[in-house]
Protein backbone atom coordinates (compact mmCIF):
# COMPACT_ATOMS: atom_id res chain seq x y z
CA UNK A 1 0.00 0.00 0.00
CA UNK A 2 1.19 3.45 -0.88
CA UNK A 3 2.61 5.60 1.96
CA UNK A 4 2.03 9.62 2.05
CA UNK A 5 5.30 10.53 3.97
CA UNK A 6 5.51 7.47 6.29
CA UNK A 7 1.53 7.27 7.55
CA UNK A 8 -0.39 4.42 5.37
CA UNK A 9 -3.32 4.89 2.85
CA UNK A 10 -5.24 3.25 5.85
CA UNK A 11 -3.88 5.65 8.64
CA UNK A 12 -5.03 8.55 6.51
CA UNK A 13 -8.28 7.42 5.94
CA UNK A 14 -8.68 6.44 9.27
CA UNK A 15 -7.63 10.00 10.26
CA UNK A 16 -10.53 11.70 8.30
CA UNK A 17 -12.90 9.52 9.51
CA UNK A 18 -11.78 10.18 13.06
CA UNK A 19 -11.05 6.37 13.78
CA UNK A 20 -7.30 7.09 14.99
CA UNK A 21 -6.24 7.55 18.88
CA UNK A 22 -5.60 11.07 19.60
CA UNK A 23 -1.37 10.54 19.87
CA UNK A 24 -2.06 9.36 16.14
CA UNK A 25 -4.55 11.86 14.89
CA UNK A 26 -1.58 14.20 16.33
CA UNK A 27 1.35 13.23 14.54
CA UNK A 28 -0.63 13.35 10.97
CA UNK A 29 -2.20 16.19 11.95
CA UNK A 30 1.60 17.71 12.99
CA UNK A 31 3.20 16.34 9.67
CA UNK A 32 0.30 17.56 7.82
CA UNK A 33 1.75 21.22 8.46
CA UNK A 34 4.97 20.23 7.65
CA UNK A 35 4.10 18.20 4.02
CA UNK A 36 2.31 19.45 1.53
CA UNK A 37 2.31 16.49 -0.32
CA UNK A 38 0.25 14.54 3.22
CA UNK A 39 -1.84 17.78 3.13
CA UNK A 40 -2.99 17.25 -0.10
CA UNK A 41 -3.86 13.99 0.16
CA UNK A 42 -5.85 14.64 3.16
CA UNK A 43 -7.87 16.95 1.13
CA UNK A 44 -8.68 14.79 -1.71
CA UNK A 45 -9.22 12.26 1.16
CA UNK A 46 -12.15 14.73 3.19
CA UNK A 47 -13.06 15.76 -0.72
CA UNK A 48 -13.88 12.31 -1.85
CA UNK A 49 -16.04 11.74 1.44
CA UNK A 50 -18.31 14.65 0.89
CA UNK A 51 -18.43 13.82 -2.74
CA UNK A 52 -19.89 10.14 -1.51
CA UNK A 53 -22.49 11.96 0.88
CA UNK A 54 -23.29 14.45 -1.39
CA UNK A 55 -24.33 12.29 -4.22
CA UNK A 56 -27.03 9.98 -1.93
CA UNK A 57 -28.48 13.26 -0.04
CA UNK A 58 -31.17 12.84 -2.41
CA UNK A 59 -31.98 9.84 -4.11
CA UNK A 60 -35.07 8.49 -6.72
CA UNK A 61 -37.98 6.56 -5.24
CA UNK A 62 -39.70 3.81 -7.15
CA UNK A 63 -42.81 4.74 -9.02
CA UNK A 64 -45.03 2.26 -7.95
CA UNK A 65 -47.51 0.11 -10.31
CA UNK A 66 -50.61 1.28 -7.89
CA UNK A 67 -49.12 5.09 -8.44
CA UNK A 68 -49.47 4.53 -12.18
CA UNK A 69 -52.83 3.11 -12.18
CA UNK A 70 -53.99 5.64 -9.84
CA UNK A 71 -53.04 7.70 -12.60
CA UNK A 72 -54.27 6.09 -15.37
CA UNK A 73 -58.09 7.04 -13.89
CA UNK A 74 -58.38 3.33 -11.91
CA UNK A 75 -58.30 5.17 -8.41
CA UNK A 76 -60.60 7.44 -9.76
CA UNK A 77 -62.51 4.60 -11.20
CA UNK A 78 -62.90 2.60 -8.08
CA UNK A 79 -64.29 5.91 -6.71
CA UNK A 80 -66.61 6.71 -8.79
CA UNK A 81 -68.09 2.97 -8.67
CA UNK A 82 -68.40 3.83 -5.33
CA UNK A 83 -70.06 7.00 -5.45
CA UNK A 84 -72.63 5.04 -7.65
CA UNK A 85 -73.31 2.53 -5.51
CA UNK A 86 -73.92 4.78 -2.89
CA UNK A 87 -76.69 6.67 -4.95
CA UNK A 88 -78.37 3.47 -5.58
CA UNK A 89 -79.07 3.41 -1.66
CA UNK A 90 -76.78 0.71 -0.82
CA UNK A 91 -75.68 1.44 2.86
CA UNK A 92 -71.45 0.61 3.33
CA UNK A 93 -69.64 1.68 6.04
CA UNK A 94 -65.76 1.73 5.73
CA UNK A 95 -63.02 3.16 7.45
CA UNK A 96 -60.91 5.80 6.26
CA UNK A 97 -57.28 5.99 7.45
CA UNK A 98 -56.90 6.82 10.89
CA UNK A 99 -54.14 8.84 12.00
CA UNK A 100 -55.92 10.50 14.13
CA UNK A 101 -58.00 7.30 15.92
CA UNK A 102 -61.03 8.70 14.41
CA UNK A 103 -63.16 6.54 11.65
CA UNK A 104 -65.22 7.78 9.37
CA UNK A 105 -68.65 5.91 8.24
CA UNK A 106 -70.18 7.00 5.01
CA UNK A 107 -74.25 5.91 4.58
CA UNK A 108 -76.02 6.38 1.75
CA UNK A 109 -79.58 6.45 1.80
CA UNK A 110 -82.36 6.13 -0.94
CA UNK A 111 -82.86 9.25 -1.79
CA UNK A 112 -79.14 9.45 -2.33
CA UNK A 113 -78.24 11.60 -0.35
CA UNK A 114 -74.76 10.69 1.56
CA UNK A 115 -73.47 12.00 4.97
CA UNK A 116 -70.11 11.21 6.31
CA UNK A 117 -70.17 10.93 10.06
CA UNK A 118 -66.98 11.18 12.42
CA UNK A 119 -67.65 9.16 14.71
CA UNK A 120 -64.93 8.55 18.12
CA UNK A 121 -63.45 4.86 18.73
CA UNK A 122 -66.77 2.86 19.71
CA UNK A 123 -65.28 1.20 22.29
CA UNK A 124 -63.05 2.03 25.34
CA UNK A 125 -59.66 -0.45 26.00
CA UNK A 126 -60.11 -3.03 23.34
CA UNK A 127 -56.96 -4.18 21.69
CA UNK A 128 -56.17 -4.20 18.68
CA UNK A 129 -54.37 -6.74 16.69
CA UNK A 130 -52.72 -7.11 13.02
CA UNK A 131 -51.90 -10.00 12.14
CA UNK A 132 -49.41 -11.33 9.12
CA UNK A 133 -49.86 -14.53 7.39
CA UNK A 134 -46.99 -14.92 4.79
CA UNK A 135 -47.18 -18.11 4.13
CA UNK A 136 -49.62 -20.42 1.78
CA UNK A 137 -49.48 -23.16 3.49
CA UNK A 138 -53.61 -24.43 4.67
CA UNK A 139 -52.76 -24.60 7.51
CA UNK A 140 -51.01 -21.77 8.46
CA UNK A 141 -54.09 -20.07 6.35
CA UNK A 142 -56.41 -21.85 8.80
CA UNK A 143 -54.22 -20.99 12.15
CA UNK A 144 -54.74 -17.39 10.55
CA UNK A 145 -58.42 -16.84 10.65
CA UNK A 146 -58.70 -18.91 13.81
CA UNK A 147 -56.57 -16.74 15.52
CA UNK A 148 -58.48 -14.16 14.17
CA UNK A 149 -61.43 -14.85 15.76
CA UNK A 150 -60.13 -15.75 18.77
CA UNK A 151 -58.77 -12.41 19.15
CA UNK A 152 -62.35 -11.44 18.83
CA UNK A 153 -63.82 -13.68 20.89
CA UNK A 154 -61.50 -12.59 23.53
CA UNK A 155 -62.38 -9.35 24.37
CA UNK A 156 -63.31 -7.72 27.97
CA UNK A 157 -66.54 -7.53 28.70
CA UNK A 158 -67.93 -4.51 27.21
CA UNK A 159 -65.08 -4.28 24.64
CA UNK A 160 -64.21 -5.29 21.51
CA UNK A 161 -61.18 -5.86 19.65
CA UNK A 162 -60.20 -4.99 16.04
CA UNK A 163 -58.28 -7.21 14.11
CA UNK A 164 -56.67 -6.87 10.60
CA UNK A 165 -55.06 -9.36 8.33
CA UNK A 166 -52.13 -8.66 6.22
CA UNK A 167 -51.34 -11.58 3.40
CA UNK A 168 -48.17 -10.84 1.27
CA UNK A 169 -46.27 -13.78 -0.38
CA UNK A 170 -47.47 -17.33 -0.95
CA UNK A 171 -50.37 -16.20 1.83
CA UNK A 172 -51.90 -14.19 -0.31
CA UNK A 173 -53.62 -17.49 -1.52
CA UNK A 174 -55.74 -17.00 1.54
CA UNK A 175 -57.15 -14.02 -0.32
CA UNK A 176 -57.40 -14.73 -3.94
CA UNK A 177 -60.95 -16.13 -5.04
CA UNK A 178 -59.82 -19.00 -7.26
CA UNK A 179 -57.51 -20.25 -4.79
CA UNK A 180 -58.52 -20.13 -0.90
CA UNK A 181 -60.32 -22.93 0.58
CA UNK A 182 -61.48 -20.38 3.02
CA UNK A 183 -63.96 -17.84 1.16
CA UNK A 184 -66.90 -18.32 3.59
CA UNK A 185 -64.62 -18.21 7.16
CA UNK A 186 -63.33 -14.82 5.44
CA UNK A 187 -66.09 -13.78 4.81
CA UNK A 188 -68.06 -14.45 8.04
CA UNK A 189 -65.20 -12.51 9.70
CA UNK A 190 -65.51 -9.60 7.45
CA UNK A 191 -69.25 -9.40 9.08
CA UNK A 192 -67.33 -9.00 12.49
CA UNK A 193 -65.58 -6.20 11.00
CA UNK A 194 -62.13 -7.76 10.49
CA UNK A 195 -60.19 -6.39 7.89
CA UNK A 196 -58.40 -8.11 5.12
CA UNK A 197 -55.31 -6.71 3.47
CA UNK A 198 -53.50 -7.88 0.68
CA UNK A 199 -50.26 -7.02 -0.42
CA UNK A 200 -49.76 -5.10 -3.56
CA UNK A 201 -46.55 -5.78 -3.97
CA UNK A 202 -47.04 -9.27 -3.82
CA UNK A 203 -49.81 -8.37 -6.39
CA UNK A 204 -47.63 -7.01 -8.50
CA UNK A 205 -44.94 -9.18 -9.09
CA UNK A 206 -47.43 -11.80 -9.77
CA UNK A 207 -49.37 -9.86 -12.42
CA UNK A 208 -45.59 -9.35 -13.77
CA UNK A 209 -45.36 -12.81 -14.13
CA UNK A 210 -48.54 -13.04 -16.08
CA UNK A 211 -50.65 -14.14 -13.35
CA UNK A 212 -54.29 -12.91 -12.68
CA UNK A 213 -55.04 -11.58 -9.38
CA UNK A 214 -58.47 -11.94 -8.59
CA UNK A 215 -59.15 -11.02 -4.70
CA UNK A 216 -62.10 -11.66 -2.56
CA UNK A 217 -64.50 -9.37 -2.04
CA UNK A 218 -64.04 -6.09 0.11
CA UNK A 219 -60.19 -7.99 0.15
CA UNK A 220 -58.43 -4.32 0.78
CA UNK A 221 -55.13 -4.22 -1.53
CA UNK A 222 -54.28 -0.76 -1.46
CA UNK A 223 -51.27 -0.81 0.83
CA UNK A 224 -47.81 -3.16 1.12
CA UNK A 225 -48.27 -5.18 3.72
CA UNK A 226 -45.30 -3.96 5.39
CA UNK A 227 -46.94 -0.24 5.18
CA UNK A 228 -49.72 -1.40 6.45
CA UNK A 229 -47.93 -3.58 9.42
CA UNK A 230 -45.90 -0.35 10.34
CA UNK A 231 -48.42 2.03 9.76
CA UNK A 232 -50.37 -0.07 12.73
CA UNK A 233 -47.60 -0.90 15.10
CA UNK A 234 -46.95 3.29 15.16
CA UNK A 235 -50.45 3.28 16.58
CA UNK A 236 -49.79 0.40 19.03
CA UNK A 237 -51.29 -1.80 17.41
CA UNK A 238 -49.80 -5.73 18.40
CA UNK A 239 -48.03 -6.98 15.27
CA UNK A 240 -48.31 -11.28 14.95
CA UNK A 241 -46.97 -12.84 12.68
CA UNK A 242 -48.75 -16.33 11.97
CA UNK B 1 -50.54 -16.00 24.31
CA UNK B 2 -50.80 -14.01 20.98
CA UNK B 3 -47.98 -11.68 20.55
CA UNK B 4 -46.91 -11.29 23.42
CA UNK B 5 -42.65 -10.56 23.05
CA UNK B 6 -39.86 -10.85 25.50
CA UNK B 7 -40.21 -7.41 25.77
CA UNK B 8 -41.43 -4.68 28.16
CA UNK B 9 -43.49 -2.09 27.19
CA UNK B 10 -40.37 0.50 26.74
CA UNK B 11 -39.02 -1.86 24.45
CA UNK B 12 -41.41 -2.41 22.51
CA UNK B 13 -41.98 1.02 21.80
CA UNK B 14 -38.69 2.34 21.00
CA UNK B 15 -38.04 -0.95 18.55
CA UNK B 16 -41.57 0.06 16.71
CA UNK B 17 -39.85 3.59 16.55
CA UNK B 18 -36.81 2.30 15.45
CA UNK B 19 -38.27 0.38 12.63
CA UNK B 20 -40.40 3.30 11.69
CA UNK B 21 -37.42 5.81 11.62
CA UNK B 22 -34.72 3.11 9.60
CA UNK B 23 -36.91 3.13 6.86
CA UNK B 24 -35.41 6.24 5.10
CA UNK B 25 -31.76 5.22 6.24
CA UNK B 26 -32.24 1.64 5.10
CA UNK B 27 -33.32 3.32 1.34
CA UNK B 28 -30.79 5.51 0.62
CA UNK B 29 -28.28 2.55 1.30
CA UNK B 30 -29.85 0.12 -0.21
CA UNK B 31 -30.53 2.30 -2.92
CA UNK B 32 -26.55 3.27 -2.93
CA UNK B 33 -25.56 -0.47 -3.72
CA UNK B 34 -28.23 -1.02 -5.90
CA UNK B 35 -28.65 2.14 -7.83
CA UNK B 36 -31.99 0.71 -8.83
CA UNK B 37 -35.31 2.01 -6.67
CA UNK B 38 -37.25 -0.83 -7.49
CA UNK B 39 -34.97 -3.24 -5.88
CA UNK B 40 -33.81 -0.79 -2.99
CA UNK B 41 -37.01 -1.29 -2.16
CA UNK B 42 -38.16 -4.36 -2.21
CA UNK B 43 -34.95 -4.85 0.10
CA UNK B 44 -36.18 -2.35 2.49
CA UNK B 45 -39.24 -3.73 2.33
CA UNK B 46 -37.77 -7.57 3.21
CA UNK B 47 -35.33 -6.07 5.30
CA UNK B 48 -38.31 -4.30 7.78
CA UNK B 49 -40.44 -7.72 7.38
CA UNK B 50 -37.36 -10.02 8.77
CA UNK B 51 -36.58 -6.94 11.35
CA UNK B 52 -40.44 -7.53 12.48
CA UNK B 53 -40.43 -11.05 12.73
CA UNK B 54 -37.08 -11.45 14.29
CA UNK B 55 -37.23 -8.55 17.12
CA UNK B 56 -36.85 -10.91 19.49
CA UNK B 57 -33.50 -11.65 17.97
CA UNK B 58 -32.30 -8.00 19.16
CA UNK B 59 -31.46 -8.04 22.79
CA UNK B 60 -29.53 -4.35 22.71
CA UNK B 61 -31.52 -1.78 21.47
CA UNK B 62 -27.98 0.04 21.01
CA UNK B 63 -27.00 -2.66 18.38
CA UNK B 64 -30.36 -2.22 16.45
CA UNK B 65 -28.61 -0.05 13.69
CA UNK B 66 -25.78 -2.62 12.92
CA UNK B 67 -28.23 -5.10 13.11
CA UNK B 68 -30.77 -3.69 10.48
CA UNK B 69 -28.26 -2.92 7.94
CA UNK B 70 -26.74 -6.38 8.29
CA UNK B 71 -30.42 -7.85 7.82
CA UNK B 72 -30.20 -5.54 4.60
CA UNK B 73 -26.86 -6.73 3.56
CA UNK B 74 -27.94 -10.38 3.44
CA UNK B 75 -31.30 -9.85 2.15
CA UNK B 76 -29.33 -8.28 -0.98
CA UNK B 77 -26.69 -11.55 -0.82
CA UNK B 78 -29.45 -14.06 -0.68
CA UNK B 79 -31.47 -11.97 -3.59
CA UNK B 80 -27.99 -11.77 -5.73
CA UNK B 81 -27.71 -15.76 -5.04
CA UNK B 82 -30.79 -16.38 -6.19
CA UNK B 83 -30.52 -14.27 -9.33
CA UNK B 84 -27.49 -16.90 -9.76
CA UNK B 85 -25.34 -14.44 -11.89
CA UNK B 86 -22.08 -15.48 -10.94
CA UNK B 87 -19.70 -15.79 -13.36
CA UNK B 88 -15.68 -16.43 -13.19
CA UNK B 89 -13.07 -14.08 -13.43
CA UNK B 90 -12.21 -11.65 -10.41
CA UNK B 91 -13.89 -8.49 -11.96
CA UNK B 92 -17.42 -7.48 -10.27
CA UNK B 93 -19.91 -5.69 -11.88
CA UNK B 94 -23.82 -4.67 -10.41
CA UNK B 95 -26.08 -2.89 -11.95
CA UNK B 96 -24.46 0.38 -13.71
CA UNK B 97 -25.78 3.50 -12.57
CA UNK B 98 -27.69 5.30 -15.46
CA UNK B 99 -27.41 8.95 -16.24
CA UNK B 100 -30.17 10.70 -17.75
CA UNK B 101 -29.96 12.41 -20.57
CA UNK B 102 -30.81 16.13 -19.49
CA UNK B 103 -28.35 17.00 -16.84
CA UNK B 104 -27.16 20.10 -14.84
CA UNK B 105 -23.44 20.60 -14.06
CA UNK B 106 -24.42 19.74 -10.24
CA UNK B 107 -26.44 16.44 -11.89
CA UNK B 108 -23.40 15.43 -13.58
CA UNK B 109 -21.47 15.81 -10.64
CA UNK B 110 -23.82 13.55 -8.73
CA UNK B 111 -24.06 11.34 -11.65
CA UNK B 112 -20.31 10.83 -11.73
CA UNK B 113 -19.68 9.94 -8.22
CA UNK B 114 -23.34 7.21 -8.35
CA UNK B 115 -21.28 5.53 -11.32
CA UNK B 116 -17.82 5.63 -9.82
CA UNK B 117 -19.86 3.37 -6.76
CA UNK B 118 -21.46 1.92 -8.60
CA UNK B 119 -18.47 0.27 -10.67
CA UNK B 120 -16.65 -0.88 -6.99
CA UNK B 121 -17.30 -4.76 -6.14
CA UNK B 122 -20.08 -4.48 -3.81
CA UNK B 123 -17.82 -5.68 -0.60
CA UNK B 124 -16.05 -2.25 -1.07
CA UNK B 125 -19.08 -0.03 -1.89
CA UNK B 126 -20.87 -1.31 1.13
CA UNK B 127 -17.89 0.02 3.71
CA UNK B 128 -17.51 2.88 1.86
CA UNK B 129 -21.11 3.81 2.00
CA UNK B 130 -21.63 2.95 5.82
CA UNK B 131 -18.98 4.63 6.65
CA UNK B 132 -19.42 8.00 4.71
CA UNK B 133 -23.29 8.23 4.46
CA UNK B 134 -24.17 6.69 7.75
CA UNK B 135 -21.08 7.80 9.80
CA UNK B 136 -20.39 4.12 11.24
CA UNK B 137 -17.35 3.71 13.10
CA UNK B 138 -15.23 1.13 11.26
CA UNK B 139 -16.29 -1.49 14.10
CA UNK B 140 -19.32 -0.88 13.57
CA UNK B 141 -18.75 -1.69 9.57
CA UNK B 142 -17.27 -5.12 11.14
CA UNK B 143 -20.41 -6.08 13.36
CA UNK B 144 -22.52 -5.26 10.67
CA UNK B 145 -21.03 -7.07 7.57
CA UNK B 146 -19.33 -9.72 10.05
CA UNK B 147 -16.05 -8.92 8.99
CA UNK B 148 -12.71 -8.08 10.67
CA UNK B 149 -12.02 -4.77 11.24
CA UNK B 150 -8.89 -5.38 9.41
CA UNK B 151 -11.22 -5.98 6.26
CA UNK B 152 -13.34 -3.15 6.89
CA UNK B 153 -9.95 -0.79 6.42
CA UNK B 154 -8.78 -2.64 3.62
CA UNK B 155 -11.58 -2.62 1.29
CA UNK B 156 -12.17 1.00 2.42
CA UNK B 157 -8.68 2.05 1.30
CA UNK B 158 -9.42 -0.31 -1.90
CA UNK B 159 -12.35 1.43 -2.57
CA UNK B 160 -11.19 5.23 -1.88
CA UNK B 161 -8.25 4.75 -4.09
CA UNK B 162 -10.71 3.59 -7.17
CA UNK B 163 -12.88 6.24 -6.27
CA UNK B 164 -10.16 8.79 -6.13
CA UNK B 165 -8.49 7.89 -9.20
CA UNK B 166 -11.58 7.93 -11.32
CA UNK B 167 -13.20 11.26 -9.55
CA UNK B 168 -10.25 13.21 -8.59
CA UNK B 169 -7.77 12.16 -11.13
CA UNK B 170 -7.12 15.11 -13.61
CA UNK B 171 -7.59 12.86 -16.22
CA UNK B 172 -10.73 11.46 -15.73
CA UNK B 173 -13.51 12.74 -17.44
CA UNK B 174 -17.12 12.40 -16.59
CA UNK B 175 -19.00 9.25 -17.69
CA UNK B 176 -20.85 9.55 -20.97
CA UNK B 177 -24.49 9.60 -21.24
CA UNK B 178 -26.29 6.37 -21.24
CA UNK B 179 -29.99 6.28 -22.70
CA UNK B 180 -32.37 3.56 -22.04
CA UNK B 181 -33.30 0.50 -19.79
CA UNK B 182 -30.84 0.20 -16.82
CA UNK B 183 -27.73 -2.39 -17.38
CA UNK B 184 -28.51 -5.68 -15.90
CA UNK B 185 -25.75 -7.36 -13.95
CA UNK B 186 -23.24 -8.84 -15.59
CA UNK B 187 -20.93 -10.82 -13.08
CA UNK B 188 -21.46 -10.76 -9.55
CA UNK B 189 -18.81 -12.41 -7.42
CA UNK B 190 -18.31 -11.54 -3.76
CA UNK B 191 -15.85 -9.84 -3.54
CA UNK B 192 -13.49 -10.47 -0.30
CA UNK B 193 -10.85 -7.57 -0.74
Amino acid sequence: MDKVDKFSEEQLNAFVDGELDSDEKSRVFNESQRSQELDQRLCQQRKLKELVKHAYLDVPAPMRRQDLRGRQGGFWRSAVAASVLLLLGVTIGFYAQEFTGQHYVVRGSESGLVSVESVSHPVVGGRKYILHVASGQSEDMFLALETAQYLLDSAAPGQVNRVEVVANESGLNLLRSDVTPFANEIQLLQENNVVFYACSRTIERLEEKGVEVDLLPDANHSFTALDRIVLRMKDDWEYIKI
Amino acid sequence: MVGDTIFGLRQRRTFKKMVGSARTRLYRMAYAWTHDPYLADDMVQQTLCKALNNQRQLRDMAAADAWLFRILANCLKDHYRAKREVLLGDDQVRVEYVTPETQTQEQQLVDSVRLAVSRLPLAQCQVITLVDLEGFTYAKVAETLEIPVGTVMSRLCRGRAALRNTLLDAKSQLPTEQAGTVTRIRQIRENNG
